[in-house]
């Protein structure tokens, strides 16, 4: 694993850093108990010394151990990124004359701080099992943000493109970073950062919102992903991340919310985060339903859950590093579209509030209460977009909230956004995972804090 | 895994540039990770992680591997070189540190250092034995971690330390508990009593009922006291967010923001936290007092920002680890002043009607400069009535400002805990807050979560 970021802050390089990861994952089921050791040694000693540790671990590990797998036909094959232009070969200097023209475009006499990044990864990642499974993958990332923080004595506002969560990322090449036009953005987030400063602060009440897309992934991220982990649901995330509202009874029956929700899961989806060929436990990928009409239709499994489910054969077992043991994770987990443009989205708002970036983010750990804040919000009057508000959040429990979707716009406005600090298990892991959206429409929301 | 100071020197050598600054973070750990009382996710780690800065022509690289042999060093010495050819001048650059002496602190324990993964094992057996017939969930993890400095410029610095801990969640479908304990020896860190402790709680959590929002007297346990701190301090105690305008603390140095009785430092040297005597660029710690008799002290500062800040500032010795990086520095041994009650309970007394709460969970920042964090509370949430701790209540909702939180404070706990702060991502890195329990005048409920409980 190499990682590189450039990062740049108020026309400084801030941060150039590359840096490797080389070492051996070796997990094993010992008499129906797991065991895992990682070692920083890429040789046969390593190996052998992990696969000893792994194992001692899982013997004496405590506990009525019984786990079963769901069969998996054992692949070889290989995999790569497709990609035009390898991110590592891209100069440094290109790289950081990217930032210093994005953080020049963002300039404003309001604006104190300014900050531009690239970030790249490549993962070269065997996967052998006692199974017969032999597959070699090799996954390139890249992405990219920046950010403006604007501020007065008593206030501070931040504008971010195209996230705050790192910018975004996506398998590819150097061509993803170029896709982005972080320069070409940089004047609008400069001067909306500014903007927000002066901006009256989005007022509470029950209205209708609308979500860019941005802000409508991390809902489908936290709201929706967690929540369809198998093993949240069987909780044993329970002590750290939580577990979920979701039972396995609820599996084609559950209303999640209304008829304009679908939620599909794809491992193959291009420039996905979470795409591959296969998983950490070998299963193939796949495009699979988790919400179709509003209705439970799938849960995101390993091959141990989905045998106790009795449904699915996994294939969301992801491992942030060779270090850590695969967990079940989204993978690329989207709310496809409906119909439409954005404009005609708007249309059928009389009185409502467009909200854009998100900026802070809670949900309790079930999975249901949640409280969503976005780094700028515009009032919607009469189908037309009005005033710039500041410091907007809206707040709801799960399904109640899903269920008053009532349109996504279309295939056109759908955008691919790649998340890279998604956190879970102990020891803690950080996935990444993509996430598509069009800007999607809800009636009749808390929006504001309950005084 | 020894000898990190020997590796850094080694990595050191085979650097090229104007001056050159190696860090090594090894690790050698196992995590026995539990849900419904079956360790399910034994995890044991061991690595070595060499970080390389170069300065060359007063430009800044850096790279890090894991591949420790010559071939490997000579590899990331000379990313760093390339890094730095392909960096910019940085004005406000330093310099890396020089020689310094520090202070003798203690946080290696030769036992814990020798607990393998059977040990790990039987101590969190020993943990499911003791919560009795409730589900246990949580993890027994203890670690040896070296981390060593040395630099072209005299840094020739070492630590070892240990570190155990035990997080217990005791629950079944309706009811949830937590308790937790925390320590650099393995001694003091008996799994037995956090099991027992988080059965307990769990058990007066059934029925958990609704909680109309407001604001609301409340006392605050030692868990979720270290977490609202900490979420506090990533924008308002460290010295990056400070001088980009983004700290609570802007505009507020010298001022009477908060109840007297709260104190609040960062004290690695106190031998009841986790001690450590320098920090990643190789500066001593200092004790750093951020809040004192209510009044805003300061923030932490590397040498980086205490150079940006061009006011004579010097680094209290926090720069910090590569995954904390993009933070600046913060702080890493949080130390909250105790008061005068005896027990959570007489807290109660002392809150007479409002709500207690045990843990929180998944907070995040609402409005950095206005210092308000917004999160749900969780296994362990009750009401206080009559100065008694009474019945269960839901999860809840909080958005809260902390100026509110600590502005009222009408009292904290004799004793002091040791809370856990570190979720294990990365490169281990044991770090925790020395608090008490706290009642407070305000807590702000604005909304209703989940029933306790799976």
């Amino acid at each position: 694993m190499r990682r590189q970021y450039v990062i740049t802050k108020n026309g400084q390089v801030d941060d150039l850093s590359d840096a490797e990861s080389a070492g051996i994952g070796v997990r094993v089921l010992v008499d129906g108990a797991w065991g895992f050791a990682g070692a920083g040694r890429l040789d046969e000693t390593g190996a052998r010394d992990a696969a000893l540790r792994a194992v001692e671990f899982a013997r004496a590990a405590p506990g009525r151990h019984e786990t079963n797998l769901a069969p998996v036909e054992a692949h070889t094959g290989q995999y790569r990124t497709p990609l035009e232009r390898d991110p590592f070969a891209v100069p440094l200097t290109e790289k950081i004359d990217l930032c210093l023209r994005a953080e020049d475009g963002m300039r404003h006499d309001d604006v104190k701080v300014t900050v531009a990044m690239i970030r790249a990864q490549h993962e070269h990642k065997v996967l052998i099992s006692s199974e017969g499974t032999n597959v070699e993958q090799d996954i390139y990332e890249c992405g990219g943000g920046i950010d403006a923080y604007a501020s007065t004595d008593e206030v501070s506002q931040v504008r971010s493109y195209p996230s705050q969560h790192s910018g975004v990322s996506g398998q590819g090449g150097w061509e993803y970073v170029e896709k982005l036009g972080l320069d070409r953005e940089a004047p609008r987030v400069g001067e909306q950062a500014a903007e927000l400063l002066r901006a009256p602060a989005c007022p509470p009440g029950r209205t209708t919102i609308v979500l860019s897309p941005e802000q409508a992934i991390m809902q489908v991220h936290e709201s929706v992903g967690h929540p369809t982990e198998l093993d949240r649901v069987y909780g044993t995330e329970a002590a750290y991340a939580g577990t979920s509202f979701l039972s396995p009874e609820d599996l084609g029956s559950l209303r999640y919310g209304s008829e304009h929700m679908n939620i599909t899961a794809d491992s193959t989806t291009p420039e996905g985060l979470g795409t591959f060929a296969f998983d950490d436990e070998g299963v193939p990928a796949a495009r699979e339903a988790i919400v179709e009409g509003g209705v439970l239709r799938g849960f995101l499994s390993s091959r141990e859950t989905a045998v106790q489910l009795g449904a699915g054969h996994g294939g969301s077992m992801r491992a942030d590093g060779w270090a850590r043991m695969p967990l079940v994770r989204m993978t690329n987990l989207h709310l496809e579209p409906g119909e439409g443009s954005f404009e005609e989205l708007l249309a059928d708002v009389d009185d409502g509030l467009y909200l854009e970036t998100n900026k802070s983010w809670s949900i309790d750990d079930k999975r249901l209460n949640f409280q969503f804040g976005t780094q700028v919000a515009w009032e919607i009057k009469n189908g037309k977009l009005g005033r710039m508000l500041r410091d907007a959040t809206y707040t709801g429990v799960t399904p109640i909230f899903w269920g008053k979707l009532d349109a996504v716009a279309g295939r056109e406005e759908w955008t691919l956004f790649g998340l890279t600090n998604c956190g879970k298990g102990q020891p803690g892991q950080e996935a990444h995972v993509s996430h598509g959206a069009a800007p999607a429409r809800f009636r009749d929301v808390e929006v504001g804090v309950s005084s | 895994m020894s000898g990190s100071l020997d590796l850094a020197e080694e990595a050191l050598r085979a650097t090229s540039g104007d001056d050159a600054e190696v860090v090594v973070h090894a690790e050698r750990s196992g995590v026995a990770r539990f849900a419904a009382s079956i360790v399910h996710q034994p995890t044991l780690i061991e690595n070595s992680v060499v970080r390389v800065r170069v300065l060359r022509d007063g430009k800044i690289g850096w790279a890090a591997t894991n591949r420790v042999d010559a071939e490997g060093l000579a590899a990331v010495a000379r990313r760093a070189s390339e890094a730095a050819d392909s960096a910019r001048p940085d004005p406000d650059f330093p310099g890396f540190a020089g020689p310094a002496s520090y202070s003798e602190v203690e946080g290696y324990d030769e036992e814990t250092a020798a607990l393998g993964a059977a040990d790990q094992a039987r101590l969190a057996a020993a943990a499911i034995e003791a919560a009795g017939d409730i589900g246990l969930y949580g993890i027994y993890t203890s670690g040896v971690t070296e981390i060593a400095v040395a630099s072209s410029t005299g840094v020739a610095a070492e630590q070892t330390t240990t570190d155990a801990v035990c997080l217990c969640l005791a629950a079944d479908k309706e009811a949830s508990g937590w308790a937790e304990r925390t320590g650099w020896r393995a001694a003091d860190v008996d799994p037995a009593e956090p099991a027992r402790e988080a059965a307990a709680t769990a058990a007066r959590t059934r029925g958990g009922g609704e909680l109309e929002p407001g604001t609301y007297r409340a006392v605050l346990e030692p868990v979720a006291v270290g977490d609202l701190v900490r979420w506090f301090s990533y924008d308002s105690m460290g010295a990056q967010g400070f001088l980009e305008e983004r700290s609570y603390f802007c505009g507020r140095i010298g001022e009477h923001a908060f109840d007297p009785k709260v104190s609040i430092a960062d004290d690695a040297l106190d031998s009841a936290n986790l001690p450590r005597p320098f920090d990643f660029e190789g500066t001593p710690k200092q004790r750093v007092p951020m809040i004192e008799d209510g009044v805003i002290r300061g923030v932490v500062w590397d040498r980086v920002t205490s150079a940006r800040a061009r006011d004579g500032q010097v680094s209290t010795g926090h720069a910090p680890p590569d995954a904390w990086r993009f933070f600046g520095p913060l702080p890493s041994a949080y130390s909250m002043a105790a008061g005068e009650a005896t027990s959570s309970e007489e807290l109660a007394e002392l809150v007479g009607d409002g709500i207690y709460v045990t843990r929180l969970h998944y907070l995040s920042i609402v409005d950095p400069r206005g210092g308000v964090l917004t999160g749900m509370t969780r296994d362990g949430t009750f009401r206080i009535r009559d100065g008694k701790i009474a019945e269960p209540l839901v999860n809840l909702r909080f958005t809260v400002a902390m100026s509110d939180v600590l502005g009222d404070v009408p009292g904290l706990t004799r004793d002091r805990m040791l809370v856990n702060l570190n979720d294990l991502y990365e490169e281990r890195f044991a770090h925790a807050a020395l608090v008490p329990a706290i009642a407070t005048g305000r807590f702000h409920i604005s909304g209703t979560g989940s029933g306790p409980g799976l």
